[in-house]
């Protein structure tokens, strides 16, 4: 018994577990409300701490890092262990990581309202707090790489192949892209300048979402598909595929937020062909965690976990052929700057990446525990709040989007613009108030999870079974 | 010159350090990609490739189920 108490280390599992549904919660809670604030200015009241413009990179970082960020942890501690059959290399670093990754969270969650920015997207953190992310990452990344090497299995399953490119990548692109020069302990300036820096910024800014937000989750979809499904992954060569596709292919995509601007044409033009041709590891992808269920499809019906888990395949299919498209030039010219861009962000952090994780997170809560969940009923709820949340975001903002593009390059006879921008503001306030709505229900829903999660767990620790000491003693 | 001749035209005389050293890259890693793929989809490889595909279904969470424990 002694010797199975040492088996894994799942206690760090489980804190990095629950504090990323707390994160949910507070990112998608921060979301509404500066989504609120652009519907209905009012509600800024003139105070510069909770102005959409200190407000929003607050969301984004919470939604990436905090809320992103563990689940990332959670899962890839979980997988590496289940997947090699050792305990985590050291406890130590593993704790670390976790505080280390909340100090993180909450220096910016105290900087980034007071104003003290880089002014970097999804790179907003000062320098000191740049440094602190660096040291703990290269922690995390260390101490999976260590385990691995320590692993009782020859081969190294496809989902930590994604963890690994994940960490590698991140590593690179976060100090290369936070690379500055400090003038006064919170404020630095970046040692890139001009269209070097727009560069380098899309280079890390696309690649978070490549790397981070898409080749740690895939490392996600595939270990938890087939387990929730319990059935072996469709197809092990398309994962190599996938894998390698997306690898090879992502870091040429950052120029394509650059289209029509100092950028060299020729690096546009590179950044829309790749991503084209990402369609095809990206597709490769989804239909091989959708198809893991064939033969078995009748488990969606009853499985609300499974259900959480292809809809997130639905919806990475659905913004990996989006995302091409708003590349190429011809469209990217109606969409930049438009609210499409933000309806195709939130179809794959809400759709994808934030669905994919619920699903990881029952499915790890119930194992973790050793119990089941407290309501199906309500996971039953949250999934079609998530689903219907997230259609009404993205709908919204494509038709805001959509229109105003169209109204920005109307010209009439004279060739004068036939709006002013104020006019395709006014347009825009039923959008951005369906736009709230959408935001809402996806909240509410993440609430609904966190009380069904807490009731689960606070059910368990009061009345421990025998399943939930065989569930610790792993 | 046509269209298209017109689109694909490089000056090559104009490409710095850099440049060169982005296309080199980039075609290596298309190269790589490549072989990645035809490794992958030979047939030779299938089953190797594909006999890890249980790998998560051989832990000790379905031994415990199989055990009836």
């Amino acid at each position: 018994m002694q010797a199975k108490q040492q088996q894994y280390n799942f206690d760090i599992v489980k804190w990095f577990a629950y504090m990323s549904v707390v994160y949910l919660v507070l990112g998608t809670g921060i979301g509404v409300w500066i989504a609120s604030e652009l519907a209905w200015p009012v509600l800024n009241f003139d105070n510069p701490y909770i102005s959409f413009g200190r407000l929003r990179p607050l969301h984004t970082n919470t939604v990436i890092f905090a809320f992103g960020g563990s689940t990332l942890m959670a899962t890839a501690y979980y997988i590496v262990q289940r997947t090699s059959g050792v305990r985590l290399w050291s406890d130590k670093l593993a704790w670390f990581t976790f505080w280390g990754w909340n100090l993180v969270i909450l220096g910016f969650a105290i900087t980034l309202p007071l104003g003290i920015t880089q002014s970097k997207e999804y790179a907003e953190m000062e320098w000191p707090l740049d440094i602190l992310l660096a040291v703990v990452w290269l922690a995390y990344s260390f101490n999976f790489i260590m385990t691995l090497s320590i692993r009782k299995v020859s081969h190294i399953y496809v989902a930590n192949w994604f963890f690994l490119a994940m960490m590698i990548m991140i590593t690179y692109l976060h100090v290369v892209n936070s690379l500055a020069i400090p003038v006064s302990m919170w404020k630095s300036y970046s040692i890139f300048a001009g269209v070097q820096d727009a560069m380098i910024q899309w280079w890390w800014g696309h690649n978070a979402v490549g790397f981070f937000l898409t080749a740690g989750f895939l490392g996600i979809m595939y270990y938890f598909v087939p387990k929730q499904a319990n059935r072996p992954v469709y197809s092990y060569r398309l994962s190599v595929i996938h894998f390698w596709g997306l690898t090879f292919g992502y870091v040429w995509l950052g120029a394509h937020h650059l289209q029509y601007t100092a950028l060299p044409d020729w690096t546009g033009s590179l950044a829309a062909a790749i991503s084209l041709a990402m369609i095809i590891p990206s597709w490769g992808g989804a239909i091989n965690g959708m198809f893991t269920l064939s033969g078995a499809w009748d488990k969606l019906r009853t499985d609300y976990i499974l259900r959480f888990l292809i809809v997130s395949l639905a919806f990475y299919a659905m913004s990996t052929f989006e995302g091409p498209v708003m590349a190429a030039k011809t469209v990217n010219a109606l969409s930049h700057y438009t609210d499409w861009t933000i309806g195709h962000v939130h179809a794959g952090a809400l759709g994808w990446v934030a669905m994919v994780s619920i699903g990881a997170i029952y499915h790890m809560v119930e194992r973790l525990w050793g119990t089941t969940i407290y309501s199906v009923k309500l996971v039953n709820l949250h999934f079609w709040m998530a689903t219907i949340g997230t259609a009404v975001y993205i709908t919204a903002m494509w038709v805001s989007g959509i229109m105003q593009g169209l109204m920005w390059r109307a010209y009439d006879d004279y060739g004068n613009l036939a709006y002013t921008f104020v006019e395709s503001v006014a347009q825009m306030h039923p959008y951005y108030a369906m736009r709230a709505a959408g935001g809402l229900i996806f909240f509410l829903g993440a609430c609904v999870m966190l009380f069904n999660i807490t009731v689960t767990i606070r059910k368990a620790i009061a009345n421990p079974s025998e399943k939930m000491a065989v569930a610790a003693n792993i | 010159m046509t269209k298209i001749q017109e689109y694909f035209h490089t000056d090559w005389s104009a490409m710095t350090g850099n440049d060169w050293f982005g296309m080199i890259l980039t075609v290596i890693i298309f190269v790589l990609m490549v072989i990645v793929y035809f490794w992958a989809l030979n047939p030779k490889n299938k089953d190797s490739l594909e006999s890890h595909r249980t790998m998560l279904m051989d832990d000790e969470e379905n031994a415990e189920k199989e055990d009836g424990s």
